[in-house]
């Protein structure tokens, strides 16, 4: 009942600080994954086994970690250091994308292919920034294709916030397409073993779907604000140039090979048995030997506070998960909707997009994971359907406002930036709509679907 | 103006600061930065001033922002970086200002050509000062005076070490109440070409 309590107190105080924003997020999280140990698994249980369990170590030196030869073993809980290592592996690979100038490469091949036509190019990016959010992380995504628009709309004359509005809720949505796309569906997938097939035949279906009619919806939304601006350039064409954004061929080159090596392991990992896990690595240590010198500043370049604040979240939730609190939060669920799943599935998804509309959406899947496996276990639903819509619940949801995931956070800096502040009002007056459009789009999916 | 001399004037709501930053610009010739910095940010980045200016000098809702990776959605946060970031330009590129608010005393700090200045004042006078000027009654002057140092204290402690209008922050803290704007302005004329000895108006030169 202590540890309970405890874990609760824990996790409450670790969201409040998480929102209020004062400390550092990974500062937070370690600090409350610090006082789990001692207090939780230490003071209250006294259960040596329960840290290993979350400290979780010994997985990494299974076999099973790197490579599953069909075999589907026991899913674990505590830190999911398969997460941790994909996502610095496909930091660094997208790093060295990045040095060689692969994003803006893309963007200028694009908006020089539509020549440089306003409309074209806001339906072209929004496809853009769904296509690689699938793929790479939705921060890289509109770090590259925000700051591109905005010099786009400087030379053509354009209001950039509608645009960058759309694409950001392009690169949500599809990031919620595969099970690299966003990190709750990393964890998800690592979590609940399942493949990037499994996602992009199941997520991936409902994103295209709600691609398709968000591309139409903003389109609509926005037409009149493009209809006015000319369009055509005359001038710093060579500024423009694609072949100007590339700024070492050969890296150029290599890092376009990775990158497709990446996403072909990524899409066959299921037939080829290579886990995410070993596929990150894979990637990072060949982008570091083929980097050269440069592997030290590519090195240096690992975002570690993510890292570290995923360490930090997994303690935290494994206090919960250790303690028992998350089945008792599964079975008021499973009281509440009376084994109901279409009931189950409207609470999963409303609940996870309406909090992750407010808070950081990774700590919130990483904690209905164990509730969702008791949910299935306890009640016999099918876990892959409750999956399903946890994953499109916290990834959509997070499109609603300006703080509900991190692409938005970035987006709108960037527009703030360059003198383009984007006001809560203004953001939630698209994103609003269209986030409960795709989650109930993604709602009747489900129902049709699986029901 | 052959050295380089910066003037960072902090005040209170009411206070006449404002008045003393623009007879001291006059003074010694050179330009008054306040909420015009974002004419000149949106006049050099060909955008709308207009969109900027609702969040000058405004401090950000922590509860309705989130920072990644350095990036802010807190477009309060965005554009006081801003004008941090274009300041640091004027400073650093030698030129002679006076700059009003904004955090100057602090982001300057290592300018050793930076005179700071806070002007504070009695609350009778900076409420009679309020109302004379808005036209407004008493009780609206008083509200209107809290409600604008609330704001200018909570956005110079976010973005600064030092509390808002402690002494310990700036080399002179004058009260425009005891003496009256323009004998404050003469003292404090005093005290930069005391400190500035080359620091004396273009036509005097």
């Amino acid at each position: 009942m202590l540890a309970q309590i405890l874990a609760i107190i824990i996790f409450i105080i670790m969201f409040a600080l998480i929102i209020l924003d004062k400390f550092e997020r990974h500062i937070t999280t370690l600090v409350c994954g610090l006082a789990t140990i001692v207090l939780v698994f230490g003071l209250s249980m006294h259960s040596m086994n329960a840290f290993l369990e979350t400290l979780n170590l010994r997985h990494i030196f299974s076999i099973g970690f790197w490579y599953e030869a069909g075999t589907v073993t026991e899913s674990s809980s505590g830190i999911n250091w398969a997460t941790i290592l994909f996502l610095a592996g496909m930091m660094i690979m997208v790093e060295g994308m990045a040095r060689a100038g692969f994003f803006r490469w893309l963007c200028m091949t694009i908006a020089n292919a539509v020549h440089y036509q306003v409309i074209p190019i806001f339906i072209t990016f929004m496809i853009m920034s769904f296509v690689l959010a699938m793929f790479i992380d939705s921060i890289t995504v509109i770090l590259f294709l925000a700051a591109v628009t905005v010099e786009l709309a400087q030379l053509l004359r354009f209001n950039p916030i509608p645009m960058i509005l759309s694409e950001i809720f392009c690169a949500n949505l599809g990031g919620s397409a595969t099970m690299c796309g966003d990190p709750p569906n990393i964890i998800i997938g690592t979590s609940l073993r399942y493949t990037f097939t499994d996602f992009i035949t199941n997520t991936g279906l409902m994103a295209v779907l709600s691609l398709v009619v968000m591309v139409l919806f903003f389109y609509f939304c926005y037409r009149k604000e493009f209809s006015t601006t000319s369009g055509a350039v005359t001038e710093n064409m060579e500024h423009l140039s694609p072949k100007s954004a590339i700024k070492d061929k050969k890296a150029f080159l290599i890092s376009c090979i990775i990158f497709l090596c990446a996403v072909v392991l990524l899409i066959t990992h299921a037939q080829t048995g290579l886990t995410v896990a070993f596929i990150g690595v894979l990637i990072a240590l060949i982008t570091l030997i083929t980097a050269g010198k440069e592997a030290i500043d590519l090195l240096k370049s690992i975002d570690y506070k993510t890292l570290l604040f995923f360490i930090g979240l997994f303690l935290v939730v494994g206090g919960l998960e250790q303690s028992g609190i998350l089945e008792l939060v599964a079975s008021f669920i499973g009281d509440v909707s009376g084994g109901n799943m279409k009931i189950m599935i409207a609470i999963i998804i409303w609940v996870s997009a309406i909090a992750s509309a407010f808070v950081d959406n990774i700590p919130f899947a990483a904690t209905m994971i164990p509730i969702i496996k008791t949910l299935a276990a306890t009640t016999g639903a099918d876990l892959s359907v409750l999956a399903w819509t946890l994953a499109m619940g916290t990834d959509i949801g997070g499109s609603a406002t300006p703080i509900g995931a991190s692409a938005n956070v970035v987006g709108t800096s960037i527009a703030a930036r360059e003198g383009h502040p984007i006001s809560w009002k203004q953001y939630c007056k698209s994103a609003i709509p269209a986030t409960f459009i795709v989650i109930l789009i993604s709602m009747v999916c489900i129902y049709v679907r699986y029901l | 103006m052959e050295k380089q001399l910066i003037i960072a004037l902090g005040r209170e709501f009411g206070s006449g600061g404002h008045i003393i930053a623009q007879q001291l610009a006059d003074h010694y010739q050179i330009p008054l930065y306040d909420h015009n910095l974002l004419n000149h940010i949106a006049t050099e980045r060909n955008v709308n001033h207009e969109n900027l200016k609702k969040y000058d000098e405004h401090p950000k809702n922590p509860f309705l922002t989130r920072t990644v990776r350095g990036y802010s959605n807190s477009p309060e946060e965005n554009i006081a970086r801003m004008q941090f970031e274009y300041i640091r330009k004027k400073a650093d590129a030698g030129e002679s200002f006076v700059l009003v608010g904004r955090c100057g005393e602090s982001i300057l700090k290592e300018n050793p050509n930076m005179i700071s200045i806070f002007v504070l004042g009695d609350e009778e006078q900076k409420i009679q000062r309020t109302m004379e000027r808005n036209h407004i009654s008493r009780e609206k002057a008083k509200r209107m005076m809290e409600q604008h140092d609330y704001k200018r204290k909570t956005y110079h402690n976010h973005y600064s070490k030092g509390k808002w209008g402690d002494s310990r922050n700036f080399d002179l803290s004058i009260n425009s109440s005891k003496l009256g704007l323009d004998e404050t302005t003469s003292i404090l004329i005093d005290y930069i070409d005391r400190r500035h000895p080359i620091a004396t108006p273009m036509d005097e030169n």
